[in-house]
């Protein structure tokens, strides 16, 4: 059987900058408490215009589980990895703490869990979608307007794979050639 | 013993643990394997405590969305969106909702019954026994109903807990009329205005409307359910939302049109939009004419308020108002003025909300797919009792202040007032069940007046309010994770029946508000006592009585719904809740009380000269005053700013992020400066929640500002509704 290639896509449009996606994952994945500690964000974005002619946009965001992940590239003892089904991983008990990945990330999407003393990010839930029965990640599952997808991109069939097919999309920086696994609908 | 941190054990799983073992000495299970827990901080071994999924409703707002709270050997770990309540919460949980778990395991929780034993306000508190704290508070109720009148104790109560009926229950069984509720400060004149047209304040429909104008109801930010989703998710591509609101929120973020309109002007662009409707003939004829009276009388009222005249109130350009209403009028009958929820902002506004009904009837849009939808419940059985009569108890103390005040919700800022002047009778008593008075009413000086002229104040909450801060006993309440509450239908266009069971034991020493109610009966006496003589799960079966298959399914699947689909024309020939038993554009009722049948618009008083008009406005990772100092959303939202203009600013030579004094003439709060264009040049805003008293909120207290601390108490003459809106402010750097 082909391997799984978990993705996510989000369709901005519909985000009202809630938050709920970052509180569910925080206390989905025991992300301990302050500002600074997230697996998960959305930026609520610069205000656009001059009143009373404005616009603003929101981007939720997180680990990008690249292809070709810069972290993975840089750590020094190997605790970032790519399982086979593209989700990159951190091994707790490999990692130093040197945060030599986090700044190596283009997404900002790494902080140092002072409680587990290791680098954390988004798993894409691991925990729960390897469930059985499975769940959704908490992110996108608890999503008021249901802003993300997700699924797995090498099944044509999955919500994710007919979102690809169906409209156009970009990634974040993808000058960087680092090939994400989080898609933006256009 | 070994560090915890060596032991990867993570902040909230100590938390979790280490209050459980706790609750377990108390309630005396599971003893053995928690003690051992709690002594070495070893979480290797598996604890024997439950690991199960609980069907629950959250209880973070009024919304009551389905939850599934995933509990791990007794620790509430997650809390999940229920899907099966997808009819009504469409299977989200907001920031809030996820925030739940750190109201359980919140270390500011009140855990056991505290006295006062320095002065009010002062904090010093000693712990008591739930014996003693009850024997003090029913005989300080016993003295003062001696002393004065059983009229003379107040009962305030929170709204939508499921349980605050209960409370409300033993206030009628003690004998007093002076219940006071939230409506007031909330949608006491949205309720009235609708309900004066069409009999009801209906519900609309969002999901399948093609044309939605929302007045400040700002539903990106303010959510409720399922219209803030429906609202992004429904017929998202063809819909059009017209946005007015004296801020750039969110919603206008998602607008396809916002109009930072001049506030308090709303009436005048509706008046103006039904104008050029009924003007250019763009009404529903058929619809008027069966079902509608007095649109002979609206007519000639309406010619004076032209599109241009409107302009000049509201700051909307004519030709927007005109290409509007032709808009709006083309997509009826799916289209909606949205009336929103909280709808205290100014004295006029049950006749600004009479004018948002009169607009949606005379195209038609009522009881028809995409318009405004007459709610429907699920009929449960009502629980049945007798209060003992008392002959010498007057009628409630805010009796008569306004046109038409609700029975059992009274008026706060008018209740209040007459407290305070003892007119026509002392209020010495007050009882408090999880409403904070002090940061939800407005004009806080006045609130605390009010406290500090009581001979007697007990608080029942779940943390250190700042109105169980003022009070003299405060008795710990367990949460909504913990409790098992009555059914509740909550109604709408879809009705469901929602369900509250607990997912652990009570922490701590926390009880359930009706075992609370029953003690405090037990002590005033076997009359009292009679009718709380049942247990919850004899109440709830007693409301599934004509219909067990109610209980069957929220056992199974957390939810009880009959259809999942609005009803359209589910009225078609019966008669309305009104006077004439149609929709009423002309209002006998009014008439008769005195009050314009017809709404006649009034300008707003002018911002003065260097002042600036307060506005008030929901986000949405705060509900109230109650949840601003959780653990969770406190990361999102530190403390609040005030939103100034930078064109004014500039002017005032005041700088973003700078601390300023803002001065009322009711009080004075510091907080910092958010120099942004989101405002109108003429107003501040500032977000609710803030500048607490309380030190029991330790991570609120010292941060921000209270709005209540400088809103006036000004009200609607109709509806007894706190006008928000209606306070001018001085800015000056701190």
């Amino acid at each position: 059987m082909k391997n799984k290639r978990f993705a996510i896509v989000l369709d901005t449009d519909r985000c009202i900058d809630c938050k709920a996606c970052t509180v569910a994952c925080k206390a989905e994945n025991n992300v301990p408490l302050g500002p600074d500690n997230y697996r998960n964000w959305v930026v609520t974005g610069k205000l656009r215009g001059k009143y009373p002619n404005l616009g603003q946009s929101y981007l939720p965001s997180q680990c990008q589980h690249c292809s070709n992940a810069p972290c993975e590239h840089v750590c020094p003892t190997k605790a970032t990895t790519i399982n086979p089904d593209g989700i990159v991983h951190v091994d707790d008990a490999k990692c130093i703490g040197c945060k030599y990945c986090q700044t190596a990330c283009p997404y900002n999407a790494r902080y140092y869990n002072e409680e587990t003393e290791a680098i954390d990010k988004c798993t894409f839930c691991t925990q729960r979608i390897y469930a059985v029965p499975s769940q959704l990640p908490a992110c996108v599952e608890t999503c008021p307007t249901k802003v993300r997808a997700f699924g797995d991109l090498n099944d044509p069939e999955s919500e994710v794979s007919l979102l690809l097919a169906r409209n156009p999309s970009k990634v974040l920086k993808p000058a960087l050639g680092t090939n994400p696994h989080l898609f933006y609908l256009d | 013993m070994s560090s915890l941190k060596s032991k990867h054990i993570s902040r909230r799983r100590f938390l979790g643990l280490s209050s459980c073992a706790l609750t377990a000495a108390v309630v005396g299970s599971q003893v053995t394997v928690l003690k051992a827990l709690a002594k070495n901080g070893d979480v290797s071994h598996t604890t024997t405590l439950p690991t199960q999924d609980v069907l629950t409703s959250c209880g973070m707002c009024v919304n009551k969305c389905g939850v599934i709270a995933r509990v791990r050997d007794g620790v509430i770990h997650k809390l999940d969106p229920n899907p099966e309540f997808f009819v009504k919460s469409r299977a989200m949980l907001c920031a809030r909702g996820n925030a739940g778990t750190k109201v359980v395991y919140d270390p500011d929780r009140l855990k056991y019954p505290l006295i006062r034993v320095g002065e009010r306000g002062e904090g010093k508190w000693r712990r008591a026994s739930w014996e003693e704290a009850l024997d003090l508070v029913a005989k300080n109720m016993q003295d003062i109903a001696e002393k004065y009148n059983r009229a003379a104790v107040m009962f305030a109560s929170t709204e939508g807990t499921y349980s605050e009926h209960f409370f409300i229950q033993l206030a009628e069984c003690f004998g007093s009329p002076n219940t006071v509720r939230h409506p007031t400060l909330c949608l006491s004149s949205n309720i009235q205005g609708f309900g004066a047209t069409f009999g009801t304040n209906p519900t609309p429909d969002v999901l399948n409307a093609d044309y939605i104008i929302m007045s400040g109801a700002n539903r990106a930010e303010a959510l409720m359910t399922p219209d803030s989703i429906d609202l992004l998710t429904g017929e998202g591509g063809r819909r059009k939302l017209i946005y007015l609101d004296p801020r750039f929120t969110k919603t206008s973020a998602k607008a396809d049109e916002w109009y930072p309109i001049k506030p308090g002007t709303d009436m005048a662009f509706i008046l103006a939009m039904i104008n050029v409707i009924i003007t250019e003939g763009l009404y529903d004829d058929d619809f008027l004419e069966a079902q509608a009276v007095g649109f002979d009388k609206l007519v000639p009222h309406i010619q004076q308020y032209t599109p241009e005249w409107a302009e000049t109130e509201c700051e909307i350009p004519a030709k927007h108002i005109r290409r509007i209403a032709h808009e709006f009028a083309n997509a009826a009958p799916k289209a909606v003025y949205y009336q929103g929820r909280r709808s205290s902002f100014f004295a006029n506004d049950t006749q600004m909300r009479r004018a948002m009904a009169i607009l949606n009837a005379i195209v038609g849009s009522w009881d028809t797919k995409g318009g405004m939808i007459p709610n429907d419940c699920i009929k449960l059985t009502k629980h049945d009792y007798l209060a003992p009569y008392y002959d010498d108890v007057p009628y409630r103390l805010d009796n008569d202040a306004v046109a038409f005040l609700s029975e059992k919700d009274g008026s706060w800022p008018i209740f209040r007032d007459r407290a305070l002047a003892a007119d026509p009778y002392p209020i010495k008593g007050m009882l408090v069940y999880k409403q904070n008075v002090l940061v939800s009413v407005p004009d806080r000086a006045k609130s605390l007046k009010l406290m500090e002229q009581m001979d007697f104040i007990c608080t029942i909450d779940i943390t250190m309010s700042d109105t169980a801060w003022y009070s003299d006993v405060v008795l710990p309440e367990a949460t909504y994770l913990e409790r098992l509450d009555p059914l509740e239908c909550l109604g709408g266009a879809v009705p469901v029946v929602a369900f509250r069971q607990p997912c652990i034991e009570a922490m701590f020493e926390s009880k359930p508000n009706l075992w609370i109610m029953q003690q405090l009966a037990k002590r005033l006496g076997d009359e009292i006592y009679e009718s709380f003589d049942f247990t919850m799960e004899e109440h709830i079966h007693h409301q599934v009585k004509a219909n067990p298959q109610i209980l069957e399914d929220l056992k199974t699947k957390g939810v009880y719904y009959e259809y999942t689909e609005p009803k359209y024309g589910k009225l078609k020939g019966q008669r309305l809740k009104t006077k004439s038993g149609k929709i009423e554009l002309y209002s006998e009722r009014y008439a008769e009380k005195g009050l314009d049948p017809l709404p006649v618009y009034s300008s707003p008083e002018q911002v003065p000269s260097n002042k600036y008009r307060l506005l008030v406005g929901r986000h949405a990772f705060f509900t109230h005053g109650t949840t601003a100092n959780n653990a969770y959303l406190h990361d999102i939202m530190p403390e609040n700013t005030l939103w100034l203009n930078p064109v004014e600013a500039s002017r005032m030579n005041l700088r973003n992020g700078q601390m300023v004094k803002v001065k009322s003439p009711v009080g004075e709060e510091r907080l910092k400066l958010e120099v942004t264009e989101k405002i109108r040049p003429d107003s501040v805003y500032m977000a609710h929640g803030f500048g607490v008293l309380s030190k029991g909120l330790s991570n609120i207290h010292g941060k921000g500002g209270s709005d209540a601390a400088l809103i006036e108490s000004k009200y609607c003459p109709i509806s007894g509704n706190s006008a928000m809106h209606e306070t001018f402010v001085e800015i000056s750097p701190a």
